[in-house]
């Protein structure tokens, strides 16, 4: 195991060197107007000229790329050229971060708990009252779009309730309904997929001979089911709990909260590279960290399942 | 010393003891003849899902209707203007009246003839993204979870391309190749199926690995015989609930796109810039029908694909036959 | 501090009092009595401030925090009549190249926490040029200065080492000199541009690359500091407590709230009481002025000094499908030009940004009106565009007129329908909303046989290049804002140097000089740097030639739109370039906010007072 990681992760430093350096060219291609912002047209010939040299725009290509190199090998992120001008990139991130994971974490912690007692409750009563109530519920959600519901639980609740309208980090009040609106529909996501798979489960032979065995139903359910139910689950947990990182662009910009949503989007547009850059190399190394992690818990939670080459593959 | 056990045994045996059996046809059928086909149990658990029946019946006559409204009399042009023949301005918005039976929105076109329209683009995004990213996720998921000296490399393209952001492939494409229906259809298609190629991995791996692969591998069944016999039925129901949601997906991505300002110039009407238009004038009670409209369809269209999805996953497991 | 914020309250309620007591008569109309107890503002904003570098932007939203923060040598007061600031007064030599300013003493930079850093002295716009100069330093606005500054291009194009050479001096700690390379009449009005903005050279050198960065690395010398900045959060700006004019400034604390989505939201939050300020966007404003208790809370704001137009493309490069040189034979006619002159709806396509009262942003030519003027007499009624400016361009029987016209004399030489290919940007709802309205209003008119107009949705991303510098146009909406408080700014776009429409490549128009004749006329104009009254009257003559010809169609004035709010717009500083307008001195929170009857009053009395305080500015 340990040698298939540490393969594993020398492979991933291939790929996000790749990954870095596809972005990094991109990004080259956008037009030098977008640089400029609505300043493009008040400015002369030698002045855009001068800025997109001291952007570094105006070296070559591959001088640019050992540069970038270079600073990303030493550890530093670089500074924003145009989202907040001459302000490390590390800095800016650093006040969103800590946001972001908050509201993030909270809200799976929130739709972990619901999401999967909701999803095990529908399945064990499958076709009665709480499967219905709860598929009526995972079908809203999926059905309505998200950018509508938000408002209209922004408008509504914070009216009914009393809440305020944006987020006060001092208002401990504020956090509720960020937090809540951000949960729903990953409740409802895992709700659906706990359901699916427990079904999936119950319909297996194993479980009719346990039931023939005379095991206790309580027993089937926590020792083989659910284990059982909880395996293609498991696979995408470390990306979901990694990725709260890049928190949610709709909550954020409608409660107004300073965090990481929205903020790659940003960025692209307003082509600020160093930003992109950055952005991207941290959002790529969760997503291989993530998926390494996610085969690591299903092949330790499930014993048939090999990520090691061994014999019998081809 | 086992050898001349063997020896030993292989004495007491001659051809005295064996009769040639003979071949009886009726027999032979008896014995390998079920009135099960799998296609037809589907359809008989599937249709005894009232609510199923009634949402496919609902999306089939939603779907006609999209696609026949243009021929209807009657029928507005969805990019035509109305002009106020009191004022000689546009009939900016015009509440529901019988008329425009979904009003007109704040230029004074036809309400109900842009959202038909739009409805009409958003399901043929919805589609060819949704089949391409079936078609393709499930081609790449099937081999990547199952050929393990393609793991690596295919591990390695999944990675990359899953991380570099869509939004700067579509600004770039946007760029370059203006913005329109075949510009966003296109530029959903090369990340989209990803997610598919990934779950289906995910599942083969799970299964990959169980004795009756092994078994089929010793005797060297085919690797492409045991993706399409042994592993793909397994899994079709939750392809199918999958695949079902992809559409659905794809059409909530186009709104996704069109709120961060990269889905559709308005001029081109479609479920995401309705919605994303009429999230605008939410905050006014007497024009949010202008989002109450689109949101509607897309989520009757939403609703029918998912319970569809559900109800034929289930139905498509053949365990659930019996 | 909780003594020192109930003296600042005490003091508010005194001041406000006091403000109430004395002042009740006069200007603003009605709304005089009724000022809030708390002066504190409060709003949402969208559009993030990303650098509080003053020296480098060029971005509204940036310097309009700076003009809060930072004074300038001159300011306008709320009639946009020119007033000491940091210069208490300012000669100008013989020769009209070299300005020289007198700095009002004892006025301290603070940080910001308000300790006294240094006194503002001469040398601190030198440094400030200087700063600008260097090329390395990225400004935005260099080239507004160096359009004036003796030597300043040579030094930022780095033909020149010695800054000694550029024509900024400080003559000793309280004389400032600018010398020039042209006579330029409008100089005062560019001192209010963050390019002529001060800055302490020592603080600078001390602080480097971080100069602007977040609050504390700048000074303050203006009427606010900048408590808090918490980009993407919020910010707070506090009174200025050694600002040498702080009796004029009642409005002791602005908070701003960061939202994205601050134009939906900012309505309901004015309702609820929780901002004193929001933008009411043009799909929610029937809403508003159809209920009677928000009728009263919603009143027009003023238009801006961004003028609008379409261009007729006279170098057409777009692709072949579209018939650029049947278009170039059309648009080089002079009758199918006025033909769509006189057809375009102005106040139909006006509709999709602003609902009601659209005449207000309508603007009959291309250099909008308040703009500058002789003794109170506006530059746009001087002359014959006078005739313009006072006249609507649609008119139905006229533009069939010229189209009948048009038809005779393109016969053979073009083929109609003439295909006129119109872009947009898609990332303006309004934009895309106004091209399909004009694409079927001037068809409906002119008719599909004669015209065929193809809308062309194009992403923001590289628009300008793309689409208008790269000619890949046929008509199409383009806009223009000043630089300087003169109407030769508005004829820049249109220079054979501009990136416009190309006008001087127009048939039909050539002078002996090898020029187009609109070309002549502006360089004369030009020219006359002394003779002031001349000068305009030169440039009003030369505007209303262009618009004649149909060489674009004036469409409208930015600004404008509808609020709800609870400041006197009348009080604020009033000019049409630079920071000033921005500034909150003056100004105070009313209980309730203005309503729309009461800022036309206000607006007719101010317009009124502004001619009269001009004329005797002027004497």
């Amino acid at each position: 195991m340990f040698k298939y990681s540490f393969k594993r992760l020398l492979q991933s430093i291939g790929t996000l060197f790749i990954v870095i350096t596809i972005v990094f060219l991109l990004m080259r291609l956008m037009p030098e107007e977008g640089y400029f912002g609505d300043g493009f047209e008040k400015l002369d010939e030698a002045q855009r000229e001068a800025i997109l040299a001291n952007m570094g725009l105006r070296d070559p290509i591959h001088i640019q790329l050992k540069n970038f190199y270079k600073q990303i090998i030493s550890g530093d992120l670089g500074t924003s050229i145009i989202y907040r001008p001459k302000v490390p990139v590390a800095e800016v991130l650093k006040t969103k971060v800590p946001y972001s994971v908050k509201f993030g974490l909270a809200a799976m912690a929130i739709s972990l708990f619901c999401g999967i007692s909701l999803g095990i409750i529908m399945a064990l009563g499958k076709n009665k009252f709480w499967d219905k109530m709860g598929t009526g519920y995972i079908v809203f959600i999926n059905a309505v779009p998200a950018a509508v519901y938000y408002l209209f639980l922004q408008l509504y609740v914070t009216d009914i309730f009393k809440l305020p309208i944006l987020f006060n980090p001092s208002k401990p009040a504020s956090w509720i309904l960020p937090v809540v609106s951000m949960s729903l529909g990953s409740t409802a996501s895992y709700a659906m997929w706990m359901r699916r798979y427990m079904v999936d489960e119950l319909n297996k032979d194993y479980v009719k001979l346990a039931r023939a065995k005379g095991l206790k139903n309580k027993s089937i359910m926590v020792k083989h089911v659910l284990r059982n139910a909880f395996v293609p689950m498991v696979q995408y947990l470390p990306s979901s709990l990694l990725y709260t990182i890049a928190g949610s662009i709709y909550i954020e910009s409608l409660y107004s909260i300073p965090g990481m949503g929205g903020l790659l989007v940003d960025a692209i547009q307003r082509q600020d590279n160093p930003l992109v850059q950055s952005l991207v190399l941290i959002y790529s190394s969760i997503g291989i960290v993530g998926l390494f992690l996610g085969d690591i818990l299903m092949a330790s939670i499930d014993p048939r399942i090999k990520l090691e080459k061994k014999g019998g593959a081809r | 010393m086992s050898n001349t056990k063997i020896k030993k045994l292989s004495d007491g045996i001659n051809k005295s003891l064996f009769e040639f059996a003979s071949y009886n046809d009726s027999a032979a059928k008896r014995a390998g003849y079920s009135n099960y086909s799998y296609w037809r149990s589907t359809v008989q658990v599937f249709a005894k899902n009232k609510m199923a029946l009634f949402f496919l019946i609902l999306m089939m006559v939603l779907l006609t209707f999209t696609f026949i409204q243009p021929y209807l009399p009657n029928q507005n042009s969805p990019t035509k203007i109305h002009i106020d023949e009191n004022t000689n301005m546009q009939l900016r918005n015009s509440s529901p009246d019988s008329k425009f039976w979904f009003g007109t929105n704040s230029i004074g076109q036809d309400l109900w003839a842009r959202i038909w329209s739009g409805t009409r683009i958003s399901l043929m995004i919805g589609f060819l993204v949704g089949l391409w990213e079936a078609f393709i996720g499930i081609i790449i998921g099937a081999l990547w979870g199952y050929v393990r000296k393609l793991d690596r490399i295919i591990t390695e393209i999944y990675n990359v391309i899953d991380n570099i952001p869509t939004t700067i492939i579509l600004v770039l494409l946007t760029y370059i190749m203006r913005p329109s229906i075949g510009t966003l259809i296109f530029a959903m298609c090369m990340t989209g199926w990803l997610g598919m190629a990934r779950f289906v991995r995910n599942q083969i791996v799970i299964i990959r690995d169980r004795e009756y692969n092994l078994a089929s591998r010793c005797l060297g069944t085919p690797t492409n015989r045991i993706i399409t016999k042994n592993l793909l039925p397994y899994l079709v129901s939750v392809i199918m609930l999958r695949m079902a949601l992809a559409i659905p997906a794809a059409i909530g991505s186009e709104v996704f796109l069109t709120y961060i300002g990269l889905g559709l110039p308005v001029s081109i009407p479609s479920l995401g810039n309705l919605i994303n238009e009429g999230r605008a004038v939410m905050m006014v009670p007497s024009l949010r029908y202008q989002l109450i409209f689109p949101a509607i369809v897309l989520s009757l269209i939403t609703i029918s694909f998912y319970v569809i999805g559900n109800v034929f996953a289930d139905a498509a497991d053949p365990r659930n036959h019996v | 501090m909780k003594k020192l914020m109930a003296f600042m309250m005490a003091l508010v309620v005194l001041l406000a009092g006091c403000s109430n007591g004395s002042k009740k008569p006069v200007d603003g109309g009605t709304v005089e009595e009724g000022i809030a107890a708390v002066q504190e503002y409060s709003s949402v904003y969208s559009g993030e401030v990303t650098t509080l570098n003053y020296l480098t932007t060029a971005s509204t939203n940036e310097f309009a925090i700076a003009a809060n923060l930072v004074d300038t040598l001159i300011d306008y007061d709320k009639y946009g009549v020119v007033q000491p600031a940091l210069a208490t007064e300012w000669k100008i030599s013989d020769d009209s190249l070299i300005w020289t300013f007198k700095l009002r003493e004892g006025v301290k930079w603070v940080t910001h926490d308000g300790k006294e850093y240094a006194e503002v002295v001469a040398q601190d716009f030198v440094d400030a040029m200087k700063y600008i100069f260097d090329s390395r330093n990225d400004s935005l606005t260099a080239n507004i200065a160096y359009s004036v500054i003796k030597n300043g291009e040579k030094f930022y194009n780095g033909e020149i080492t010695d800054f000694e050479q550029v024509g900024v001096k400080a003559i000793d700690k309280y004389t400032l000199e600018y010398t020039l390379e042209r006579p330029t009449p409008y100089f005062l009005s560019m001192l209010t541009y963050v390019c002529f903005f001060p800055v302490n050279g020592q603080f600078l050198a001390e602080v480097g690359d971080k100069f602007g960065t977040d609050n504390t690395n700048l000074l303050y010398n203006g009427a606010y500091i900048m408590e808090t900045f918490e980009p993407q959060t919020r910010r707070i700006l506090v009174a200025n407590e050694s600002y040498w004019d702080k009796d004029n400034i009642f409005i002791k604390k602005l908070n701003y709230t960061y939202n994205k989505e601050a134009s939906t939201l900012a309505p309901e939050l004015f309702l609820r009481g929780e901002i004193d300020y929001a933008d009411i966007p043009s799909t929610v404003l029937d809403e508003w002025m159809k209920d009677p208790e928000k009728k009263e809370k919603v009143r027009p704001n003023r238009t801006s000094f961004y003028s609008y137009f379409y261009a007729f493309n006279f170098d057409p490069k777009f692709a072949a499908e579209y018939e650029p040189e049947n278009w170039k034979a059309a648009v080089n006619n002079v009758n199918f030009r006025k033909s769509l002159f006189h057809a375009l709806d102005r106040k139909a396509a006006m509709l999709t940004e602003e609902p009601y009262d659209s005449e207000k942003r309508i603007s009959n030519t291309i250099t909008p009106k308040n703009l500058v003027d002789l003794d109170g007499v506006d530059y746009t009624q001087l002359g014959s565009l006078a005739e313009f400016a006072n006249t609507d361009s649609y008119n139905k029987n006229l533009a069939l007129e010229f189209k009948e016209k048009a038809l005779a004399e393109l016969e053979g030489k073009a083929t109609f329908p003439v295909k006129v290919l119109m872009p947009y940007n898609t990332s303006l709802t309004e934009w895309a909303n106004r091209a399909q309205v004009i694409e079927q209003q001037l068809e409906n008119l002119l008719g599909t046989d004669y015209i065929d107009i193809i809308i062309d949705p194009k992403p923001p991303t590289g628009f300008l290049k793309e689409v208008r510098r790269a000619g890949n146009y046929a008509f199409l909406e383009c806009n223009w804002g000043p630089d300087y408080a003169d109407p030769e700014t508005y004829t820049d776009p249109f220079g054979p140097d501009g990136t416009y429409n190309w006008p001087h490549l127009a048939e039909g128009y050539k002078e002996s000089n090898g020029k187009n004749k609109y070309e002549n006329m502006v360089d004369e104009a030009k020219v006359e740097v002394i003779d002031i009254d001349k000068r305009y009257k030169l440039f009003a003559e030369a505007e209303a030639f262009f618009i004649d010809q149909a060489f674009v169609i004036p469409y409208a004035v930015g600004g404008g739109g509808y609020t709800a709010s609870r400041l006197n717009p009348f009080e604020s500083p009033y000019s049409p370039f630079g920071v000033s307008g921005e500034r909150f001195k003056g100004q105070r929170i009313m209980e309730k906010p203005m309503n729309s009857e009461q800022f036309s009053q206000g607006l007719i009395n101010w317009e009124k007072e502004r001619a009269e305080a001009l004329k005797a500015a002027g004497q």
